[in-house]
């Protein structure tokens, strides 16, 4: 009792001024849910660090209508079981908003509790189609869809004239997700897909599969997973003198593709999305981000500060912290973002997302390729 | 023309992931024919020798010292040294006190041991995938020029050579030296070997070292010819090393390598000519299947009930 | 004896330091596209001759530590007590058991839903671990694969439910016998195989489900997994915000009262315990039947077992039979709780931590896999700021479970029947 008294005093000094309802001074808690360890724990810092950077500089600026926001960070470790309690354990916290999951097999079953607890989720990295196919009202991302990517790198791979080509992938959702699309594209447009093929994940041995690329003696190889399993395919395959170029998602393009494949990564295609650290009009985020200590390069870093941007901006348009209301001013509203301009479409994906075809070098970095 | 080559093509890959299968099977085979258990943690010390292998490698290049042979041959040595150890001071610490309990106690035991080792790599060298480098390189091929050319490379005769070589050498060795004959009358009888003053403490040591040494030493192989190492990628190959040995009939040492054999042929095959998702059904299929029709494995000796 | 010692403890120093020093001193990193190794910092390299250094005094004083240690058992009061008789323990047992249903029966009311969450999971592991007990603490068969049968009960309710809309009541039975006929049917050839073989065996199975349910992309979703699985209904009220199904009206509405979303997780949690409940109890009263009698008869002397006419195909297939059933509930029951499965839920890693709980509490004891299924689900989730160390420590803690206390937390204790002296 004294204590609701002394915020209702505090509250009525402070905000007098400002003309707020006094009741509102709350703080408005932000739940960042991802992987903070676990094998892909290095991409949960990503997620982590820009959301922590946004909150940072949006309470700096006084926060949303005068109201802070704040963190609440938990450790899903990209495993479905333990989604299912983080989300449990945000609704204990009082967490009305989320920036989260990461892995797409995590954020599905979460974004089922939070749609049903009326919590707006807006993930930063999932890019299953699924997530966003099951009509729920308070589930966002602001990343791109595999159902995006894979035409994107089709389409770059059809503009190059295949003769023969053969597609990929790890047999895991997102692999496997992005090379059907990749393969249905390229099938559509006519061109002669001769293999669609799975590996194991975690596998090291391919002469198998590299003969069989080989003998079907093809010029292009898409290939849809991840960096430690497509290094170990370019090295193998360069061992083998296999002519053809590879081509891979973003699940591929990292430094550490080199430290595995070494020459054999030169001449790899990836698409990614646009390095947005390296836009002109984010220099000063990125600043911000450097004088932190922290890394704004990796794919999700923005991404995530985008999320907790657009929390923000939907409670201020909504002019309420209702996740209903703020999911409508979402979909309704166009938003400047450091990823770029953020329209909904009623599903809760973003109506466009860039993606921009890249080679890869042997010394790690990459340059566009023009189309 | 083609095809056939074709066919020699898949048959070498399955021979050189075979022999390295069966190069770690060694160590499941012996253990179990001395002490009857199954050393689940076998896989993490083929983890270790490789993860060895390769600081040795890499610490010898930031040395500046590039001569191949001497690089490999160091950082054999070191890795069977530490994978030795490994393997001496897991039976010391996880399978001498249980030893001769129920058997479920050892193998909870060894399944400690495993998570316990593949997580202390972890925490020691971090998750990511680490390449290895190709010290062997280049190779020959058959064919003509513009149809499809089988082609083997140094590294696959490297590692198919260096398995006969060792497997023949285990052969003499336990056939002939004083140890070897130790170790099989262990097998036969360890408390009556021990009657006869053996010490049987020693041998089941010995067997653990050895089989411990032959994992190193296809932790480096596999190291180079696949290419990265990751804390996890032991517990993968221990099983299928596993399954040659059981397949072969667990015991007996020609028959890990014929299992190891049989197993990466099967491997190959399936993924050449049916689909790489499918490899591991067909290879624990094929367990079944001859357990089924062999209930001791290919050339295990049939259990005798004893009354 | 001294120079022995001495010799053996230096030798067993000098090994701790060659398994630790590289994979410990030296650490692999990218820099750039090149791999390089860096020295790890002066702590570790010290803590490496540390732990030698201990390494070495205690092995050079290991007769007198061990000695010392022997003493300890000699200080616990409990140690030369009169085994309780067998009545008042089973009345204290029983008494134990129903305190313990009533506490978990209300206790969800008063706790936060994350803990209710938990412990549905933690009802789910006690499901299987009981199932699990009967497979191999009863019948001492090594099953490797346990957590097929599992996915194959999750399985079963989402396909039936994303197919043919049939609810959690009507699949919760369906998955039970489908898992219990995937037993029958895997387990009738491989039965005959003795101990390390059926290991493997089952592991293979394991893998093989779990390879096929990720392969079987048009049925099972693959890799994408199975979303959208319907919660449990009581009598066709649903638990979420709106109703989902048609004809089925929501609970908060038919009540009057206004929507929680506790509604839901308790109602779930009450599910899982009583079915846990049940599958505790008919565990029991299958132990003391004939059936019961017959796993334990084979599991202590297959010959003996069979010479008094025991069929062994029979029994062991009836343990095998009726673990998987127990398995195929747990799965039902996860499968409702998460709302989407996905073949990563069904890892070997699972089926050892199963097996794990089975040892650590006790081959065969009921009470004691109870406890132990509590331990290891909860243990981790209280550590959550160690949470890189918790696989390692789990591993340690198997091994070392295994080496001082093999009998497991509780071990099991047979009833034993005295013939009364005439009087």
């Amino acid at each position: 009792m004294i204590r609701n008294f002394t915020k209702l005093a505090l509250a009525t000094g402070i905000s007098a001024a400002i003309v707020l309802p006094a009741s509102v001074l709350a703080e408005i808690k932000i739940g960042i849910a991802g992987p903070v360890t676990g094998p892909v724990a290095q991409y949960g810092d990503m997620q982590f660090s820009g959301a922590r950077m946004a909150i940072k500089q949006i309470n700096a600026d006084g926060g949303v209508d005068g109201e802070m926001l704040e963190a609440v960070e938990m450790d899903d470790v990209c495993d479905p079981k333990q989604a299912v309690s983080v989300a449990n354990n945000m609704i204990n916290e009082g967490v009305s908003f989320v920036v989260g999951h990461l892995c797409s097999s995590s954020t599905q079953p979460a974004s089922d509790i939070y749609e049903d607890e009326g919590i707006l989720m807006i993930t930063p990295a999932s890019t299953s189609p699924a997530i966003t196919e099951r009509g729920y009202e308070l589930v966002f991302r602001t990343i791109g869809l595999d159902s995006m990517q894979g035409p994107a790198a089709a389409n770059h791979l059809i503009s190059l004239d295949p003769k023969r080509v053969a597609v990929v992938h790890d047999k895991q959702q997102y692999g496997e997700g992005i090379a059907t699309e990749v393969r249905d594209t390229l099938e559509e447009a006519g061109v002669n897909v001769v293999m669609f093929e799975g590996i194991t994940a975690g596998a090291k041995d391919f002469s198998s599969l590299v003969t069989k690329l080989r003998q079907a003696d093809v010029d292009y190889v898409y290939y849809g997973g991840y960096h430690p399993e497509l290094g170990l395919i370019l090295r193998q395959a360069q061992q083998a003198e296999l002519d053809a170029t590879f081509m891979g998602p973003e699940g591929v393009g990292n430094k550490d593709i080199n430290t595995i494949a070494g020459d054999a990564a030169e001449g790899l295609l990836v698409t990614l999305p646009p390095s947005f650290d390296e836009k002109e009009e984010n220099q000063e985020l990125v600043q911000a981000f450097e004088e932190a200590g922290e890394d704004p390069s990796g794919p999700f870093v923005l991404t995530s500060y985008t999320a907790v941007q657009l929390i923000a901006e939907g409670i201020e348009q909504a002019g309420s912290t209702d996740p209903f209301e703020v999911a409508d001013a979402l979909r309704e509203g166009s938003f400047e973002t450091p990823i770029g301009t953020v329209r909904y479409d009623d599903k809760g994906d973003m109506e466009s997302f860039e993606f921009v075809v890249y080679e890869w070098h042997a010394d790690g970095s990459k340059t566009p390729v023009n189309q | 023309m083609q095809d056939l080559l074709y066919f020699c093509q898949q048959l070498i890959n399955g021979l050189t992931i075979g022999s390295t299968y069966a190069l770690i099977a060694i160590g499941y085979t012996m253990v179990y024919g001395i002490i009857g258990m199954i050393n689940f943690a076998h896989g993490e010390i083929y983890m270790i020798g490789a993860y060895t292998a390769l600081i040795a490698i890499t610490g010898l290049a930031t040395l500046g010292i590039a001569w191949v042979p001497l690089v490999l041959l160091i950082a054999l040595i070191c890795a069977v040294i530490v994978s030795s150890s490994t393997g001496w001071a897991v039976e010391r610490v996880a399978y001498r006190p249980v030893r001769g309990r129920h058997r479920l106690i050892p193998l909870i035991s060894a399944i400690g041991m495993s998570i316990f080792l593949q997580n202390y790599v972890h925490l020691a060298q971090g998750s990511r995938n680490i390449g290895f480098p190709a010290l062997i390189e280049g190779g020959f091929r058959f064919g003509g020029e513009d149809s499809f050319q089988m082609s083997v490379s140094w590294i696959q005769i490297t590692i198919f050579v260096t398995t006969f070589v060792c497997m023949t050498a285990l052969s003499l060795f336990i056939s002939r030296s004083r140890i070897g004959r130790a170790c099989r009358a262990v097998s036969q009888d360890l408390g009556m070997a021990n009657l006869l003053g053996i010490d049987t403490n020693r041998i089941i040591s010995a067997t653990f070292v050895i089989g411990a040494a032959l994992a190193a030493v296809a932790g480096l192989l596999l190291g180079m010819y696949y290419g990265s190492v990751d804390p996890l990628f032991g517990f993968i190959a221990g099983l299928k090393a596993f399954t040659a040995a059981v397949l072969g009939g667990i015991g007996s040492i020609p028959g890990a390598m014929l299992g190891g054999l049989i197993l990466g042929i099967a491997e190959a095959m399936t993924s050449g000519y049916l689909s790489g998702e499918y490899k591991d059904v067909i290879s624990f299929s094929l367990l079944i299947l001859i357990l089924l029709f062999k209930p001791t494995g290919l050339l295990g000796k049939p259990e005798v009930e004893k009354i | 004896m001294v120079a022995h010692n001495f010799r053996h403890a230096f030798f067993c120093a000098v090994i701790t330091l060659i398994i630790a020093w590289p994979i410990l001193g030296f650490k692999l990193v990218a820099e750039g596209t090149q791999i390089t190794v860096n020295g790890a910092s002066a702590f570790t390299w010290i803590a490496v001759a540390v732990a030698a250094f201990i390494v070495f005094l205690f092995q050079l004083f290991r007769d007198r530590i061990m000695g010392g240690l022997g003493g300890l058992a000699e200080l616990n009061p409990m140690a030369d007590r009169e085994p309780m008789p067998q009545e008042k323990r089973v009345r204290l047992e029983n008494i134990g058991l129903g305190v313990l249903i009533a506490i978990a029966l209300f206790w969800p009311f008063f706790v936060s839903r994350g803990s209710v969450d938990l412990a549905t999971l933690v009802l789910i592991y006690i499901m299987l671990a009981l199932g699990l007990n009967v497979v191999v603490g009863l019948a001492g068969l090594l099953d490797l694969g346990y957590v097929a049968f599992y996915a194959v009960g999750a399985y079963t309710f989402a396909l039936l439910s994303n197919y043919w809309g049939i609810s959690f009541w009507m699949a919760l039975p369906i998955g039970g016998l489908m898992a219990a006929l995937f037993g029958l049917v895997l387990g009738f050839p491989v039965l005959r195989l003795r101990g390390d073989y059926l290991a493997i065996v089952t592991l293979g199975f394991g893998e093989i489900i779990r390879i096929l349910l990720n392969n079987w992309t048009s049925v099972t979703g693959g890799p994408n997994g199975i979303g959208g699985i319907p919660d449990p209904t009581l009598f066709g009220m649903e638990f979420g915000r709106r109703v989902k199904e048609e004809g089925n009206t929501s609970f908060h509405e038919t009540f009057g009262i206004a929507y929680a979303g506790e509604h839901k997780v308790i109602f779930l949690y009450l599910i899982a315990l009583v079915l846990a409940i049940i599958t505790a109890f008919a565990i029991r009263r299958l132990m003391r039947m004939p059936v019961g009698r017959s796993w334990e008869a084979l599991r202590e002397d297959e010959i003996a077992a069979r010479s008094l006419g025991l069929s062994r195909t029979g029994v062991k297939l009836s343990a095998f039979t009726i673990g998987a059933f127990f398995a195929g509930f747990a799965g039902t029951v996860f499968a409702s709780k998460q709302g989407f499965i996905s073949p990563e839920s069904f890892v070997f890693l699972e089926s050892a931590i199963i097996l794990a709980i089975v040892v650590l509490g006790g081959m065969g004891s009921q009470m004691g896999v109870i406890l132990a299924a509590i331990a290891v689900t909860i243990l981790p989730e209280l550590a959550r700021e160690f949470a890189e160390y918790r696989m390692l420590i789990f591993g340690a803690a198997m091994v070392l479970m295994m080496v001082w206390r093999p009998q497991g937390l509780l071990p099991m204790r047979r009833r034993q029947i005295k013939l009364k002296a005439e009087t």
